[in-house]
């Protein structure tokens, strides 16, 4: 028979659907052609791997035959693992906002929730409700990096989620930060090992962040060291990467590499080439942020009462130094 | 005939027939002559396609269709556990149900435009050759973002190749680490708006895209703080929001979860801008998806929740409510809960349907259409 007439009695389905009980179950997309003596099959998407696939025949006398075909499963050892988690100081404030994950090779998207937790450290309970779901996950474009959210709600002061449940964080109880290994690569492959991070957990930080508080650490002329910026309180690393940029007086961008410190301290700065003496200006960008969302514009839940909660307006700072 | 039965001119839009490289699918959305946007975060782009879909939508029908993953998996291939939906729209002339989804996940993640006709059959766009325009989601990391975040790659496909001094080489890729992630889009009057989560930032930020996409989307944006019982103002993200009352309005959820509506005046106008908080809808659980339809004359907007039941609210209501200023019960806008269970995603349909993407019990997600004199 021709080609064109034989789906209408040849279907091929994913196996495990059959059991639903749609009649008709929709047959799999693709093109059946003859080629010598076989009959084949081209999907319009690929066979999924480790997925049973069934061929139903309907016979001339109405009887249907069911053949079955197996997909291997992948195989292959896991190689991807957490690289590194942020913050990564000890301490973190009570309304902690947001926390990086940084994995060695690209991830699956869809399997955050289920694989981070928060656990109290005494009891390795896993607290309820901290994290933001998103059905749409914060990745990098390399899928390398993943943002998680702890609940703003939660947070925000004057909200009924942070009013009826509490911050997701209690002042005083340690946390465990925990990354399940079966959190899948983008090959669907495990982690090497699960990882882990503890916190104890400090007071709020509820001002704008504010560079006149900053400590810094002009470098020698003539050489290629460090310009080391102190900060008060742990920054958000994810931002520290970009928001900050050195200039000369006259505006000139000092071209160099970057570095920050345990707990996101601190931020440093190399030349590519030697220092000229003379004055400087470290430029910021003020919508730079500390752990609890707390920018140099405005606080994370401004308080409308309070005059040293009124936002800035201004997009940059500048903190002046001298070679 | 009208406009809607003739195939979209491709010229008018700037659309060109090719492969527009998709990547993902997210948030959908239709715009002018059955045009539909697609936002794709792993590429960073939105998409607008014709999706060539000319039918005229004859007499009005309700679409019920059970077991709809049961059925994208058979016709896709794959298992129930590998079909993710995103989003669902409604063609506007047709009327045919389009579905965002992504097939399985990581490298072998296929993003798939599905429709689903009224008797429940199921095909899919081919996403390799259509008529096509794409624009950036606008968020231009700075120009030294790239020197700072390079990074080692293994094998020949990606970066670029870096001699080191010994004379041996690696190579470099330089993806931008800081990202947008759509999560709700709509046309509003030659206009699309964006609704977006920054990876890095915690910002309220609406972007405004002219369309025809004509590259300019760099500076038109704003933010939109709101104030909690009138103490306390705070950006957030919008998860969902719904143009209504002639796209003079808009009511929108936060990523915290307080539903704001702000005016489509105020945005043409400014750069940053105060929603009013008109309801707060409760802990543990997260708004979904708004939707707008009338009865009777009269406007009501639907909030389908992750926990709590399907909200009904009536425009009129909206306006009415004064911002939230005390923290007691009832928060904010008078509000009827309605008995339809599991709603994820809603969409008008025929103009006298409201149609609900439901999961069961069982993890079945089934598509229903209620008459908007029933709601």
């Amino acid at each position: 028979m021709p080609a064109e007439e034989i789906d209408r009695h040849i279907r091929i389905v994913p196996s495990d659907l059959l059991a639903a009980g749609l009649r008709p179950l929709p047959s799999t997309a693709g093109s059946f052609f003859l080629e010598e003596d076989a009959l084949w099959f081209t999907p319009r998407f690929p066979f999924r791997d480790g997925l049973d696939y069934s061929v139903l025949i309907d016979e001339l006398g109405g009887t249907s035959t069911t053949l079955s075909i197996q997909r291997p499963a992948a195989a292959g050892a896991p190689v991807t693992s957490v690289v590194a988690v942020y913050p990564s100081s000890a301490v973190v404030p009570l309304n902690l906002l947001r926390i990086y994950v940084q994995f060695s090779s690209p991830m699956s998207e869809g399997r955050a929730e289920r694989s981070l937790q928060m656990l109290r450290a005494d009891t390795r309970k896993p607290l309820p409700g901290v994290f933001l779901r998103m059905v749409h996950e914060l990745w990098d474009s390399g899928r390398r990096r993943l943002t998680v959210l702890l609940d703003p709600g939660r947070i925000k002061r004057g909200l009924v989620p942070n009013a009826e449940d509490g911050y997701p964080l209690s002042e005083g109880v340690p946390v465990v930060f925990r990354v399940d290994e079966r959190f899948e690569d983008s090959s669907g492959r495990t982690l090497t090992s699960s990882f882990e991070r503890a916190y104890d957990i400090g007071p709020p930080l509820r001002s704008k962040v504010s560079p006149d508080q900053w400590r810094l650490d002009p470098p020698n002329p003539g050489s290629q060291g460090p310009l080391s910026v102190y900060f008060d309180r742990p920054m958000d690393r994810g931002l520290l990467a970009h928001c900050l940029r050195v200039e000369t007086a006259s505006g000139e961008r000092v071209l160099g590499d970057i570095a920050v410190g345990d707990g996101e301290l601190s931020w440093s700065f190399r030349p590519h080439s030697a220092w000229r003496p003379g004055g400087h200006r470290i430029v910021v960008d003020t919508k730079l942020e500390d752990v609890a969302g707390n920018s140099i514009r405005r606080v994370f839940d401004r308080d409308l009462d309070d005059p040293d909660n009124d936002p800035i307006e201004a997009r940059t700072v500048s903190l002046p130094f001298t070679v | 005939m009208s406009d809607s039965n003739v195939a979209v001119g491709t010229s008018r839009y700037g659309l060109e027939v090719g492969a527009p490289g998709i990547r993902s699918v997210g948030p959908i959305t239709f715009g002018p002559s059955g045009i539909l946007f697609v936002a794709d975060n792993v590429s960073a782009a939105i998409f607008a396609i014709d999706t060539g879909d000319s039918g005229a939508a004859g007499e009005v029908r309700a679409i019920d269709v059970e077991k709809v993953d049961t059925r994208l998996a058979a016709y896709l291939g794959c298992a129930r556990e590998d079909i993710f939906i995103r989003d669902m729209a409604v063609h506007p002339y047709s009327q045919n149900v389009y579905l965002s989804l992504m097939r399985g996940t990581g490298d072998s993640a296929t993003p798939v435009i599905a429709k689903i006709d009224g008797d429940g059959s199921v095909s899919a766009l081919d996403l390799n050759n259509v008529s096509f325009s794409r624009t950036s989601i606008p968020d231009a990391p700075a120009e030294d973002d790239s020197r700072l975040d390079g990074h080692v790659v293994f094998g020949n496909r990606e970066g670029e190749e870096i001699k080191m001094r010994d004379g041996s080489s690696i190579r470099i890729a330089r993806e931008p680490i800081r990202t947008v992630t759509v999560t709700d889009m709509s046309y509003v009057d030659g206009t699309l708006l964006v609704a977006g989560a920054s990876n890095e930032e915690f910002a309220s930020t609406l972007r405004r895209i002219p369309f025809p996409f004509n590259g300019a989307t760099e500076s038109n944006s704003l933010e939109i703080f709101h104030v909690s019982h009138g103490k306390y103002e705070t950006a957030s993200p919008i998860r969902t929001f719904i143009p209504y009352a002639g796209n003079t309005s808009v009511l929108a959820s936060y990523t915290c979860t307080p539903v704001v509506h702000f005016s489509l005046e105020d945005i043409k106008a400014g750069t940053q801008l105060k929603g009013r908080t008109v309801a707060e809808l409760g802990s543990r659980s997260t708004p979904l998806d708004i939707l707008s339809y009338k009865k009777d004359g009269e406007e009501f907007l639907l909030v389908a929740n992750s926990s709590h039941p399907l909200m009904k609210i009536a425009a009129s209501d909206v306006d009415r409510q004064e911002s939230l200023t005390q923290p007691n019960e009832p928060l904010g806008v008078p509000r009827e809960n309605l008995p339809q269970q599991g709603v994820s995603k809603m969409a008008n349909l025929n103009g006298s349907y409201v149609l609900m993407m439901q999961v069961d019990s069982a993890d079945n997600v089934d598509l229903h259409s209620y008459s908007t004199s029933m709601l």
